[in-house]
């Protein structure tokens, strides 16, 4: 009865809340149901529950690999390096933005941090062989031209890790520093009045003002980034990477590992049975993370 | 509005058709099981001349839609008005799209006529998941002149789980290989044709000698192309014996046939001497900076050819493509590029299974199964083949003869192989050089060739899937660093072996147990 009162109450508010929630369930809870069939050897013709149960039988070709573990190694440490160095970047650039004084230049230096998010992937790795290849790439001439020695980068799997963490930020830095700004627009001016009354200095004010107001932000989307700290980002991995064989053992993630073992089979199950691993260990990760979160800080927790 | 109008069309083209089944007295689920349509008797008749009601076929094709489609479109109704009064709408899906978009469209029951699928896509899997209509008694009943432009050869080897469940696509029954070399740059260092695999090398030397800034040598490198790697592409151009690739790993060379003796031979098992010199060869070529330094990142083959920045390059056809040719001449004024094939014309040499790498199949739930099949018959004509995969006459191509063309302009791209092509009409493009023309036309004749012990059979890989998708995946990491000769060869293969050949041998066997029971049947 209680429910009911609550959403007679606030009618409108739920109202307003319906698309949302009615995205959420066709998109996010209706789908889940089709975990199902990571149990099952799916055949199209025969319906999910037409058939054939097969226990676990579908999660084999991943964990009897003896990559499994390689690769979410590098699934985590991948994401793990772009959550750090792409929030980190993105709240000194918002920061930094927030300092400039003269609106124009605010503006343009806003819109160029920003472009890069709606390069696609594609062209972000063409750019990336053209910088980098070996006949012709602009970083190896360049180290010709000063005397050094041209290197092989598509043959160096250690320096990967760096290439596509400063890929990263290149992209996404702009994107959040926007998210940062915002948060940092809303911060009463009142507070920074007063400071520099008490005569704080400019990074004194950033130090103790802004970066504890915004703190929220910067966990929540640290969270957000956490719970998805399984899935690589194919789209970018896979565009930027490819089938590139020798890079394989820094940038090998879940995703592109799977790809590559079923895109001859097209198997729904065996994929599907992939992503239930990667969701599960989603789960338990963002729990665990919000759990510390909120032993930091009570109200910085997602949930 | 258009999207309505279409859909309106569609549906009032289906309900007159549905009535006009329902007039011969059977009903539309008898239309659909291999067995009933062959009852369903009076269109036949129809095709022959009686004018029948139109239909709008929806088609899928791979690629983009060419400019001068519509056009196209339009003669091609105007001509079918008549007779069997079919209406088109071709839907054209990007290639990287292809898999996943027509295997849902399959999947949600699309209302498709015509689909096209492949070995390479997902034709066993959806045959398998039972999407498609076994074509035997269609093409009986109106496909006549369909079946006589392909040989016997085609139908009796493209079969899958014993039926004709697609239509074989193909304009010749071995495919082409060849390398692409720089004609001007070998006449430049006075160099004669080149005529075996040493003097391409030769030919590759003199470039990396005199030439900065060109490639010699280029192969693929990106782990789905594993045949056309630069060790492995010579398995296509070596014989005595002829290594074939194995029906299980499709383009890998780990598992292999020669002698055509049924049997399935196991690298890992014993390595073959030839293949390891070819590997050795390539690790050389590399070490010795012949081989493009990034070829294993590289990811459009293509455009590094056209840039004309490449001595030698692999390529999957006989013969120089004209709009290669064009871009490298554009590129890099007075650069040609001539064809190089060690392919042997010599009746029985080459042997091989037929298949195909392109069909058409009609869908379970399409309802104008019949007309599908009456259109596929259409186009074996020779006309309307030439309209369907040329264009219009004087506008997209001329003429050239009985049996070549040449294209004008660039409106109407070529892909006959995804709906029409067949032996019979097709014609060659007269840009080929002579050599090229007759390996074409001695590969269209199926007796030219030895037909595999093997013809006929198709490997179901469902009791080994665990096993292919950990191989594969271990494949992948080493097979075209291998062939490619970027990595070490021996430290590498042993590599290779030690994680994949447990696999590679259950795989092996399940193979050899099904090639048993295909011989044994047979």
């Amino acid at each position: 009865m209680t429910l009911v009162r609550e959403i007679v109450k606030n009618k409108y508010l739920y109202l307003l809340a319906l698309p949302g929630l009615l995205f959420l369930i066709v998109f996010a809870y209706v789908p889940m149901a089709g975990h199902l069939i990571a149990f099952k050897r799916y055949r199209l013709a025969d319906g999910i529950w037409g058939s054939q149960w097969v226990g676990f039988d579908n999660f084999k070709f991943f964990f009897m690999s003896s990559d499994w573990y390689k690769v979410t190694f590098n699934t985590i440490f991948l994401n793990g390096l772009f959550i750090v160095c792409g929030l980190g970047i993105a709240l000194i650039l918002a920061i930094f933005l927030n300092e400039i004084q003269q609106i124009v230049f605010k503006k343009i230096a806003q819109s160029f941090i920003f472009m890069p998010y709606f390069i696609s992937w594609l062209v972000v790795s063409m750019m990336v062989f053209a910088f980098l290849n070996t006949t012709d790439g602009i970083l190896n001439r360049t180290l010709e031209a000063n005397g050094m020695d041209t290197q092989n980068w598509y043959l160096m799997p250690r320096v990967w890790p760096a290439i596509l963490t400063v890929i990263y930020v290149w992209k996404f830095a702009g994107y959040y520093s926007i998210i940062f700004l915002a948060a940092i627009t809303g911060i009463s001016g009142e507070y920074y009045e007063s400071a520099r009354i008490d005569g704080a200095t400019r990074f004194q004010q950033i130090i103790h003002i802004t970066i504890p107001l915004i703190r929220n932000v910067l966990i929540v989307l640290a969270l957000l980034g956490v719970g998805r700290i399984f899935y690589g980002d194919f789209g970018m991995i896979y565009g930027i990477v490819g089938d590139t064989a020798p890079l394989y053992p820094t940038t090998d993630v879940i995703d592109t590992y799977s790809y590559r073992a079923l895109r001859q089979l097209g198997d729904f199950s065996k994929s599907s049975a992939v992503i239930l691993y990667q969701s599960v260990m989603g789960l338990v990760t963002i729990v665990i993370f919000n759990y510390i979160a909120k032993k930091i800080d009570k109200d910085s927790g997602l949930f | 509005m258009k999207g309505t109008k279409k859909g309106a069309a569609l549906l009032g083209a289906t309900l007159l058709l549905t009535s006009i089944v329902g007039c011969s007295s059977k009903s539309n689920e008898a239309g659909s099981s291999p067995s009933g349509s062959a009852g369903a008797a009076s269109p036949s008749k129809a095709a022959e001349g009686a004018k029948l009601p139109p239909v709008t076929l929806k088609i899928i094709l791979p690629g983009d839609r060419p400019a001068d489609m519509d056009a196209v479109i339009k003669e091609a109704e105007k001509r079918m008005a008549d007779t069997i009064n079919v209406k088109l709408d071709l839907v054209f899906v990007p290639w990287s799209d292809l898999a996943q978009k027509t295997q849902v469209m399959l999947a949600s029951g699309e209302n498709v006529d015509l689909i096209f699928d492949a070995p390479w896509l997902h034709m066993e899997q959806m045959i398998s998941a039972g999407y498609y209509e076994p074509l035997e008694d269609l093409l009986n009943q109106y496909g006549q002149d369909a079946v006589k432009v392909r040989s016997q050869q085609m139908f009796d080897a493209n079969k899958f789980q014993g039926h004709i469940y697609a239509l074989p696509m193909g304009n010749t029954h071995l495919a082409g290989r060849t390398y692409l070399v720089r004609k001007d740059l070998r006449e430049k260092y006075g160099l004669p044709p080149i005529q075996s695999y040493d003097d391409l090398i030769k030919f590759a030397y003199k470039v990396k000698e005199n030439e900065k800034g060109i490639v010699p040598l280029l192969a693929y490198g990106q782990a789905g192309q594993k045949d056309v790697s630069w060790g492995a592409f010579r398995a296509f151009m070596e014989y005595d014996p002829q290594i074939l690739r194995s029906d299980a790993l499709g383009q890998s060379l780990v598992l292999y046939y020669k002698n055509n003796d049924g049997k399935v031979y196991n690298l890992f098992d014993e390595m073959e001497p030839r293949v390891w010199s070819w590997i050795q060869d390539a690790r050389k070529l590399y070490l010795d900076g012949l081989i493009h330094p990034d070829i294993l990142a590289l990811k459009d083959i293509d455009s590094v050819i056209n840039s004309g920045k490449v001595g030698a390059a692999v390529y999957n056809e006989f013969g120089v493509p004209s709009s290669m040719s064009a871009a490298v001449a554009q590129n890099v004024p007075g650069a040609e590029l001539e064809p190089v094939t060690f392919i042997q014309m010599e009746k029985g040499k080459n042997i091989t299974n037929f298949k195909q790498a392109n069909f058409q199949a009609i869908p379970k739930v399409s309802k104008n199964k019949e007309r599908a099949m009456m259109f596929l018959n259409w186009t074996a004509q020779k006309d309307n083949y030439d309209l369907l995969a040329y264009g219009i006459e004087g506008k997209n191509y001329e003429k050239v003869g009985e049996d070549q063309y040449k294209q004008i302009g660039s409106n109407y791209s070529y892909f006959p192989y995804a709906w029409i092509w067949n032996p019979t009409t097709d014609r060659l493009n007269a840009g080929f050089d002579a050599e090229t023309i007759k390996h074409y036309q001695f590969n269209k004749d199926a007796d030219n060739l030895t037909p595999s012990i093997l013809t006929g059979f198709s490997f179901d890989p469902g009791p080994v899937m665990n096993e292919i998708s950990l191989y594969n995946a271990t494949e992948d990491k080493y097979y075209n660093s291998i062939f490619d000769g970027v990595v070490d060869s021996d430290e590498t293969w042993a590599k290779f072996k030690k994680e994949a050949s447990a696999n590679a041998k259950k795989i092996q066997n399940e193979l050899q147990k099904q090639i048993d029971a295909f011989l044994a049947s047979k």
